[in-house]
C-alpha cells in the first residue's frame, strides 16, 4: 500500500551511484560539442563541427554502413530461425526436451573473443568467406541467445488453445502462425529483435577476428581511431550511435516496458 | 495519568497530500480487546500502522500504558503484529520465525528454545518446528504468526485483518481460538476487521470507523442496539431510516408524521417534545405487517424475497420504500394494501443529520 | 489417397517439432561449437604431450602473471559492483513508481551503449589531458598531469562501470519480490534497521546477489576492450592476451590454449557460484 522509506544515508549513496553512472555519458556528450580540439569538459564554447567532421570522415561513414547491414542481416536470420526455435520449444515441451532450450543460450557462456578466434580459424579460413559474409555469420549467433529467450518467455505465456480454437473453425496452421500466434507476441519479437540489433551493432569482441582490409564496423573503426587519437570527434561518434540506442529504447519502452525486456 | 494500555490522542495522519486521519482518539483499558471496524480506506489500518510506529502522525500523540511512544521507533515499541499475510519470514523454519524477537531482545539460548517449544506446544505446531513456511496449510501459517507475535510477551498485540485469507470454517475456529489466547493470557489486544460478524463476536468493544474518524466505539450490544448515528445504524442492519416530527404527545405514547403526511403512533419515551425531529430506525423485522389502520404508515406490497422461515417485502409507502419481514405461514401477494408499525423495543432513535 | 496420406502426415507431424528448431540447433553446432570445441581440441594437441603447451604457458612468469590478474580483476569487479549496486538497487527498488521508472531507465541505458562508447568515457576522464588531470592542475593540486590511465586502478574503474548495470537490475528484481511486510514483521519483533538488513534483506537477496554476480564475474573474466583501453600494454588481461597472440605475433598455438584456460575458468566459477548459491540460498522456498 504505502511506500517505506528509505534510509537517508543508502538513498544518498544510492544516489552517487547512479551519479557514477551518468557521469561518463554526460562528459562525453558535453565534450562532443565543445568547440575545442582537445576533449574537454564542461564544454567550452558550443559547436556542432565535429559532428561534421565525422560526417564527412569517409571511413567512419562507410563502417557506419557495414555495421548496418551487418547488424540488419544477422538480426533477420537469427530472427528467422529463432523465431522457429523458440516457437518448437514452446509448442512441443513434451516432445523436446526442456534441456534442450539451453543449446541456444551456449553463444552466451563463451568468452566472445573465444568465440571470434575460433570462427576465424576454422570457419572463415577454411571456407575462404569474405568479411562482410563472415561478420553477418559471426553477429547472427551472437544474437541467437536473445533471440529464442526474449521470444520464449513471451510464449511461455501465450495460450496455445487459442491456435486449436482456429484450426478447428478451419484454418490453415501457417496462416494462424501468422495471424494467430504472431500478433499476440509482437512486443517480445520487438523486444527479441531490438536487444539483438543492439547487440550487433556494439560488438567489438567478435567482429575485432572478422574484419578485414578496408571492411571494418563501426566500434571496430572507433576502437582503432581511439587507440591512435584523441580528439572530440570520437565523441561525436559516441553521440550518434547514443542517438541510435535511445531512438530503440524509446521503442521498446513504448511496446512493452525496458524492465521486462531486458530480464 | 490513566493506566489505559493504549491511547491515540488528537491524531491527524498524511499520505502525502491527502488527509487520512482526522483527530482520532481512542483508549484501550488494560487486557482489553478492542476492534477497529470498517470498510477498504475507513483509516483503520492506518491506525495500527501508527501504533506500529510504522508511520508518524501529523499530529497528536501515542501512548501505551502511560508512556508516551509517538517518536519511538517500531523495533522499541515491542507490539506483537500478526499480519494480514503473515509476513512470515521465508528463510527462517517455523521455530527460528517464533524464536525470532526472542532473539532481538537477546534472549538465549536455552531459554529461547524453551518458551518457543512453549509458544508452539499451546498453538499446537509442536511436530512442525522444522519445517518452512511454504510447506504450512494457510491455518498453521496463521497459528505461526500468532506463536511469533505472543512469544515476545508484548504489552500489545495487534492483529490485521489475520482470518481474511482463511476458509470460511477455519476463520470460525481461528476465532474462538485467538480470543482464548488473549483472555488466558489478559492480553491487550486490537483487532482490525471489515467483517462485522468477526468484530462483533471477538471483541469487548467495537470501534467502527468511517473516513478516518472513530464514529461509535461501544460494546457490541450497545452497537447493535444503540448505534449513535445513520451510519452505523445502517451499518448494525437497521436499513429502514425514517424521518419523523412529533406532532402529538400523550405520555409514552406519541404520534408522529413522517414525509407524505402519513402519521403513526409509537410507544416511545426517548423522543423530544412536539415539534421535536428525529429518525427512527428499524431492521426488517422491527417493522409488524398487518391490516391498515390509522396508527400505523400506509404501504402496498412489492416485491416479495423467500429468506426460509420468514418472507422479506418491499414495500411502498408515502414514506417511500421500506423492507420488512412477514411469516412464512401468511405469505402476501403483491398489491395488497398493508399497514406498517414500528416494534418499538426493537427500533433505535437517531437524531436528524443535516444532509 | 487415404492410408497412405494420413501416414504421411503423421510423419511430418512427428517430424515438425524437431524440423523447426532444426536450423538454429545447426547454426549453433556448426558455427559455434565445432570451432569452439576444435579450439579446444587444438590445444592439447602438442606432440610432445598432451599439457605441454600448458606446461609452456604456464611456465612464463609473464603469462601466470596475467591469468591471476585476469582472475583478481574479476573478483574485485564483483565485489565492488555487489557492494556498490547493493545501494543502488535498494535506492530503485524503495522509490515511488515514477522515479523507479526513471531510475531504471537510467541504469539500462549504459547498458545498450557500447562498450566501446563507455570505455571512451572514461579515458576522457582519466587520460593525460582527461578532465580529471585538467582540474586537478586548474585547482592547482597538482603542476603535471598525473598518469591515471594504463592502470589497475583505471581497469577497474571501467570494469564496475560496465557491469554495474546488470548487477544493479539483478538486484532490484530480487528486492522487488520480497514482501514488504516483511520488514514491518522484523521490526515490529525488534529488529534495529541494520538488523532488518541483515537478518531479512540480505538472505533474501541471496539468489540476486549469485545471480548478478556469476553475470558480472564471467562477464568481466571475458571482456576485451575495457581492459585494452584503460589498461594497454600494461595491463593484459586474458582476453587481451588472447586478442594479441591470434592477431599481432600470431601464435595459435598460445592463443588455442588461452582460449581454453578462459572457457575452463568460466565454467569453473559457474560451477563454484551455483555451489555457493545452493550452500547459501534460503532453504524451504517452493
Amino acid at each position: 500500500m504505502q511506500q517505506r522509506s528509505v534510509n537517508p544515508v543508502v538513498a544518498a549513496i544510492g544516489w552517487l551511484v547512479m551519479a557514477f553512472l551518468m557521469a561518463p555519458i554526460v562528459i562525453v556528450i558535453g565534450a562532443a560539442v565543445s568547440d575545442t580540439t582537445y576533449l574537454a569538459f564542461p564544454p567550452q564554447g558550443f559547436s556542432l563541427r565535429w559532428f561534421g567532421n565525422v560526417l564527412q570522415q569517409r571511413s567512419f561513414m562507410a563502417s557506419f554502413q557495414t555495421s548496418m547491414q551487418v547488424a540488419i542481416s544477422a538480426t533477420s536470420i537469427a530472427l528467422a530461425i529463432g523465431l522457429f526455435a523458440a516457437y518448437g520449444l514452446a509448442r512441443f515441451g513434451k516432445t523436446i526436451p526442456a534441456w534442450f532450450g539451453s543449446v541456444f543460450l551456449l553463444p552466451l557462456f563463451v568468452p566472445e573473443i573465444v568465440f571470434g578466434f575460433s570462427l576465424l580459424k576454422t570457419v572463415i579460413v577454411s571456407l575462404e568467406l569474405p568479411v562482410t559474409t563472415a561478420l553477418i555469420v559471426g553477429h547472427t549467433i551472437i544474437c541467437l541467445p536473445y533471440m529464442v529467450r526474449v521470444i520464449s518467455a513471451s510464449l511461455s505465456s501465450f495460450d496455445f488453445s487459442i491456435e486449436e480454437a482456429a484450426v478447428s473453425l478451419g484454418m490453415h496452421p501457417i496462416k494462424v502462425f501468422l495471424t494467430i500466434v504472431l500478433p499476440n507476441i509482437r512486443s517480445g519479437v520487438i523486444a527479441a529483435v531490438v536487444l539483438a540489433f543492439i547487440t550487433s551493432l556494439n560488438d567489438v569482441a567478435v567482429s575485432l577476428f572478422l574484419t578485414g582490409p578496408g571492411v571494418s564496423t563501426l566500434p571496430i573503426e572507433v576502437f582503432t581511431y581511439v587507440e591512435q587519437f584523441f580528439d572530440p570527434s570520437v565523441a561525436a561518434v559516441s553521440v550518434l550511435l547514443m542517438g541510435v540506442t535511445i531512438i530503440v529504447m524509446a521503442l521498446v519502452e513504448r511496446t512493452l516496458g525496458l524492465g521486462k525486456a531486458v530480464k | 495519568m490513566q493506566s489505559n494500555a493504549v491511547s491515540l490522542n488528537d491524531i491527524v495522519a498524511h499520505y502525502g497530500n491527502s488527509q487520512v486521519l482526522h483527530g482520532l482518539n481512542m483508549s484501550v483499558a488494560d487486557g482489553e480487546l478492542v476492534s477497529l471496524l470498517g470498510s477498504s480506506g475507513c483509516g483503520k489500518t492506518t491506525t495500527l500502522r501508527l501504533l506500529a510506529g510504522f508511520i508518524r502522525p501529523s499530529s497528536g500523540s501515542i501512548a501505551l500504558s502511560g508512556r508516551d511512544v509517538t517518536g519511538l521507533p517500531p523495533y522499541r515499541r515491542g507490539i506483537g503484529i500478526v499480519f494480514q499475510n503473515y509476513a512470515l519470514f521465508p528463510h527462517l523454519t517455523v521455530a527460528q520465525n517464533v524464536g525470532f524477537g526472542l532473539k532481538q531482545r537477546q534472549v538465549a539460548e536455552p531459554e529461547r528454545g524453551k518458551r518457543v517449544a512453549a509458544m508452539l506446544e499451546r498453538v499446537g505446531l509442536s511436530s512442525f518446528a522444522d519445517r518452512y513456511p511454504s510447506a504450512l496449510s494457510g491455518g498453521q501459517r496463521q497459528r505461526v504468526a500468532l506463536a511469533r507475535a505472543l512469544v515476545i510477551d508484548p504489552p500489545l498485540l495487534m492483529l490485521d485483518e489475520p482470518l481474511s485469507n482463511l476458509d470460511a470454517k477455519l476463520r470460525v475456529d481461528m476465532r474462538s481460538e485467538i480470543r482464548e489466547l488473549q483472555r488466558a493470557n489478559k492480553r491487550t489486544a486490537i483487532y482490525v476487521t471489515h467483517d462485522q460478524e468477526e468484530a462483533f463476536s471477538i471483541s469487548d468493544r467495537v470501534a467502527i470507523m468511517d473516513a478516518g474518524r472513530i464514529v461509535q466505539l461501544d460494546a457490541p450490544e450497545t452497537l447493535f442496539t444503540r448505534p449513535v448515528n445513520a451510519f452505523v445504524a445502517r451499518f448494525v442492519g437497521f436499513e429502514n431510516l425514517v424521518p419523523m416530527i412529533v406532532v402529538e404527545r400523550d405520555g409514552d405514547r406519541v404520534i408522529c408524521e413522517a414525509a407524505g403526511g402519513v402519521r403513526t403512533t409509537l410507544s416511545l419515551a426517548a423522543t423530544g417534545p412536539v415539534g421535536d425531529r428525529f429518525v427512527i430506525g428499524a431492521r426488517p423485522e422491527g417493522l409488524a405487517i398487518g391490516a391498515p389502520s390509522n396508527s400505523t404508515i400506509p404501504g402496498t406490497i412489492g416485491v416479495r424475497t423467500y429468506l426460509g422461515r420468514t418472507y422479506q417485502y418491499r414495500i411502498d409507502t408515502p414514506a417511500g420504500p421500506l423492507v420488512a419481514n412477514g411469516p412464512f405461514s401468511q405469505p402476501l401477494q403483491q398489491g395488497e394494501a398493508v399497514g406498517i408499525g414500528f416494534l418499538a423495543d426493537q427500533c433505535c432513535i437517531l437524531p436528524m443529520e443535516n444532509n | 489417397m487415404g492410408a497412405d496420406t494420413i501416414t504421411r502426415t503423421n510423419r511430418v507431424t512427428a517430424l515438425a517439432p524437431w524440423l523447426l528448431v532444426l536450423p538454429a540447433t545447426m547454426a549453433v553446432f556448426a558455427l559455434l561449437a565445432v570451432p569452439v570445441g576444435s579450439t579446444l581440441a587444438e590445444s592439447f594437441s602438442n606432440p610432445l604431450g598432451v599439457f605441454e603447451n600448458y606446461r609452456r604457458f604456464f611456465a612464463s612468469d609473464y603469462n601466470r602473471m596475467v591469468v591471476l590478474r585476469s582472475f583478481w580483476i574479476a573478483f574485485a569487479t564483483t565485489a565492488i559492483a555487489l557492494a556498490a549496486g547493493f545501494f543502488a538497487a535498494y535506492l530503485i527498488a524503495g522509490s515511488g513508481p515514477r522515479t523507479k521508472r526513471i531510475l531504471i531507465l537510467l541504469s539500462v541505458f549504459p547498458l545498450l551503449t557500447g562498450v566501446v562508447v563507455r570505455s571512451f568515457g572514461w579515458m576522457v576522464i582519466l587520460g593525460r589531458n582527461g578532465i580529471l588531470n585538467n582540474a586537478l592542475i586548474e585547482l592547482g593540486l597538482i603542476n603535471a598531469p598525473l598518469s591515471l590511465l594504463f592502470n589497475q586502478g583505471a581497469v577497474l574503474v571501467g570494469m564496475v562501470y560496465l557491469f554495474l548495470p546488470l548487477m544493479i537490475l539483478s538486484l532490484v528484481g530480487v528486492l522487488e519480490t520480497i514482501d514488504q511486510d516483511l520488514y514491518s514483521a522484523a521490526e515490529s519483533l525488534g529488529s534495529s534497521p541494520f538488523g532488518v538488513f541483515r537478518q531479512v534483506t540480505f538472505p533474501l537477496a541471496l539468489p540476486g546477489m549469485v545471480v548478478g554476480s556469476i553475470l558480472v564475474f564471467t562477464g568481466s573474466l571475458a571482456t576485451f576492450v575495457t581492459p585494452r583501453l584503460l589498461g594497454g600494454e600494461r595491463q593484459m588481461t586474458l582476453a587481451t592476451l588472447l586478442h594479441e597472440k591470434a592477431i599481432i605475433s600470431f601464435d595459435w598455438e598460445a592463443a588455442n590454449t588461452i582460449a581454453t584456460i578462459m572457457i575452463v575458468l568460466t565454467a569453473l566459477s559457474l560451477v563454484a557460484l551455483g555451489m555457493l548459491a545452493k550452500r547459501l540460498s534460503p532453504k524451504g522456498r517452493a
